[in-house]
């Protein structure tokens, strides 16, 4: 049962993981949590569903289009909602956040209707076994292709140009801007990486469990959010780690201890460690400049 | 010019709001009937299938003709499957003197809320889908056209004896409905010979089981009841098949949909389970719905929607015989007895709970059928 609990809790920990980083990478740059993320990767995942259903597109146009239009939509939403407000109090934009979170669920629920929908590709659902282990085709994809998204974003962030511009940007706006860095740009693009990432997260977890729902956002979001401080909240790396332990967790307590006190347990151990090391386990320790 | 642009989108808006906002007023040739569930939420296909049944059974009466040539009109509120929306939504009907009785809640939790404001306001409510146990004792103007789950889980324990379960798993949705489900049964199995190996819970809309289902493969029951809805059913189903997981699946009413056929497929194969709203049988009356329902919404109608065409059509009657009053209601259900609905013939107890008799189904061939 012990290997078995532990694919289980890594697939779902990747998933966390990949939605967390869109969490960390805006809340670095405008210390911000933009809680209508949990929407943007349902959103996601519907538009796959669409292009499946509607388009007959294949998986990987599926993939590649849903991404492209998610991270469009994320940057709408940053530049509607959030951008006009930047200069207001940090708890105004976060109850903007809140209402485009309300607004996507129910404009979800009006356009593919309140019930769930089943994924229609065939891919997936072979499984292998090894021995008493059993692993299955989008468990597989699901683990490669987080993996190499996550090191494809490492590269980016601390490789390229683009990436170096992002990290200043998220290290102190005005100083930034004034190396001549497009500020607003970086933020975009911020928006759009996140968004693009939950949208290929949202997808693999609908082939996994085989639906996709209006209401599917809420809880994933907030577990990935969860992910996301467990981490240390701000930092790339962070929220892979962060994502990964929290699958796990969440698995491994519900498989030892109780399902019922699940998600009792993986809190306590965010507050225990919150407590221990305020900034997360990969978290930056802010020095309050004078 | 950026903020009078601004302006207008926001007074349009509020325009397009109030005009929602703006049915359902006092008229003289209308009788008024409230309706209320989650419209909006995680539990919102339940709330559209109650407002789909109540206009279906209030369409009906209209097409003939109306209550003494008056128009019956839905009022439909959202409690979000809140119990404090709920009970603002009940503070809402009970003030409405032309509401002359309600259809609600969904959730047990919310109907629990809500009928204290109901009684003290002396407006009858019949509840479509609240099967807690408790909700037996709400007050004298609670009815409920669901049976309770101590009478579903009893039934259930002993059909699953007949069925020769000797280890049963429960896995049950986290809530005042799956914990009474989860009571009754742990407790009637013992004097059925029936050992239940593991109960294991989950939050109501989480997809993931692989957790719960893992541990229940290591110990090897017979089946597993499913103490919870058909969307999280189809799920377990699908997710244990993953697992190579075979296993009997029992379950209550909550499971009868189209969506646990669409979304199960093949892994749903052979659950069985207690129905009340069965069309294809010899139930008339739930034939009659059936094929209204399709032709309306285009879709097959689930088990809530059912229950709450029932709740209406009942009402219905009730303004019909006794006149359009909050009182004559009452006294039209406390002598109401087997009442064609599309569950089945109903009746109530002294405390509104309904009487009447299930069903054994199962599926067979992407059908429900009836168990033999």
């Amino acid at each position: 049962m012990f290997s078995q609990q532990l694919i289980n809790g890594l697939t779902i920990g990747m998933i966390y993981a990949l939605i967390a980083l869109g969490y960390t990478m805006v809340y670095g740059i405008l210390k911000f949590v933009n809680f209508a993320h949990g929407d943007i990767y349902m959103f996601g995942s519907f538009i796959g569903l669409v292009l499946l259903e509607k388009f007959n597109a294949s998986l990987i146009t599926a993939f590649v289009v849903s991404a492209v239009l998610t991270a469009m939509l994320g940057v709408i939403i940053e530049r509607v909602a959030y951008r006009p407000l930047r200069m207001a109090d940090r708890i105004v934009p976060l109850i903007s956040a809140l209402g485009v979170s309300i607004f996507l669920s129910s404009l979800a629920q009006k356009l593919w209707g309140t019930g769930t929908h089943t994924y229609p590709t065939s891919f997936g659902s072979k499984t292998y076994t090894f021995g008493n282990l059993i692993f299955s085709q989008i468990q597989v994809l699901i683990l490669l292709l987080s993996l190499a998204l996550m090191a494809g974003l490492h590269f980016f962030v601390t490789k390229t140009k683009i990436g170096t511009a992002m990290r200043a940007t998220s290290m102190s706006i005005p100083n930034a801007s004034l190396m001549g860095i497009n500020t607003d740009r970086m933020i975009s693009l911020a928006f759009a990486i996140g968004s693009a990432l939950a949208a290929i997260a949202g997808i693999m977890i609908s082939i996994y469990y085989n639906a996709v729902y209006p209401t599917m956002g809420y809880m994933a979001g907030i577990n990935a959010f969860t992910a996301a401080v467990l981490g240390g909240i701000g930092s790339i790396p962070g929220a892979m780690l962060g994502g990964i332990l929290l699958g796990l967790i969440e698995n491994f307590s519900g498989a030892y201890i109780s399902t019922q006190y699940q998600s009792v347990i993986s809190f306590s151990i965010l507050i225990i460690l919150l407590l221990i090391k305020p900034t997360g386990i990969l978290g930056k320790k802010e020095t309050n400049k004078v | 010019m950026k903020k009078k642009l601004s302006l207008v989108a926001l007074l349009v808006l509020m325009v397009v709001v109030s005009a929602c906002g703006n049915q359902g007023g006092s008229q003289e040739d209308t009788i008024l009937i409230g309706v209320s569930g989650p419209i909006s939420g995680t539990q919102a296909q339940y709330g559209e299938a109650f407002k789909n049944g109540a206009e279906l059974a209030a369409k009906e009466i209209n097409d003939a003709g109306g209550i003494d040539g008056k128009m019956v009109k839905i009022v439909m509120e959202d409690d979000k499957g809140e119990p404090n929306e709920a009970a603002n939504v009940a503070n809402k009907f009970a003030t409405n003197k032309d509401i002359l009785a309600v259809v609600g809640h969904f959730n047990s939790s919310a109907t629990l809320a809500a009928a204290p404001i109901y009684n003290r306001n002396e407006l009858v409510h019949i509840s479509p889908a609240s099967s807690a146990p408790n909700v037996t004792e709400a007050g004298e103007y609670t009815y409920r056209v669901i049976t309770t789950d101590a009478f579903q889980a009893a039934y259930l324990a002993e059909w699953s004896k007949e069925l020769g379960y000797e280890k049963v798993a429960l896995i049950y949705e986290q809530s005042d409905f799956g914990l009474g489900l989860l009571d009754v049964y742990q407790s009637a199995a013992p004097e059925h010979g029936i050992e239940v190996v593991a109960a294991e819970s989950y939050l109501p809309g989480s997809n993931e089981f692989s957790t719960i289902l893992t541990k229940v493969k290591d110990k090897d029951p017979d089946a597993i009841f499913i103490g919870g809805f058909y969307n999280e059913a189809a799920l377990i189903a699908s997710q244990a098949k993953r697992l190579n997981l075979s296993v009997d699946y029992i379950g209550v009413d909550s499971l009868y949909s189209q969506a646990l056929l669409e979304l199960g497929g093949e892994a749903v194969e052979g659950f069985k389970l207690i129905g009340f709203f069965y069309p294809g049988g010899s139930n008339e009356r739930a034939n009659a719905f059936h094929e209204a329902y399709v032709e309306a919404y285009g879709k097959e109608p689930d088990t809530y929607a059912a229950y709450a065409y029932d709740a209406t059509s009942i009402l219905i009657e009730a303004i019909k015989q006794n006149g359009a009053n909050r009182e004559g209601v009452k006294e039209f259900l406390d002598q109401m007895e087997d009442f064609p609905g599309a569950t089945g013939l109903l009746s109530f107890d002294e405390n509104g709970d309904v009487q009447t008799e299930p069903q054994k189904l199962t599926v067979k061939d992407g059908a429900f059928v009836p168990y033999e």
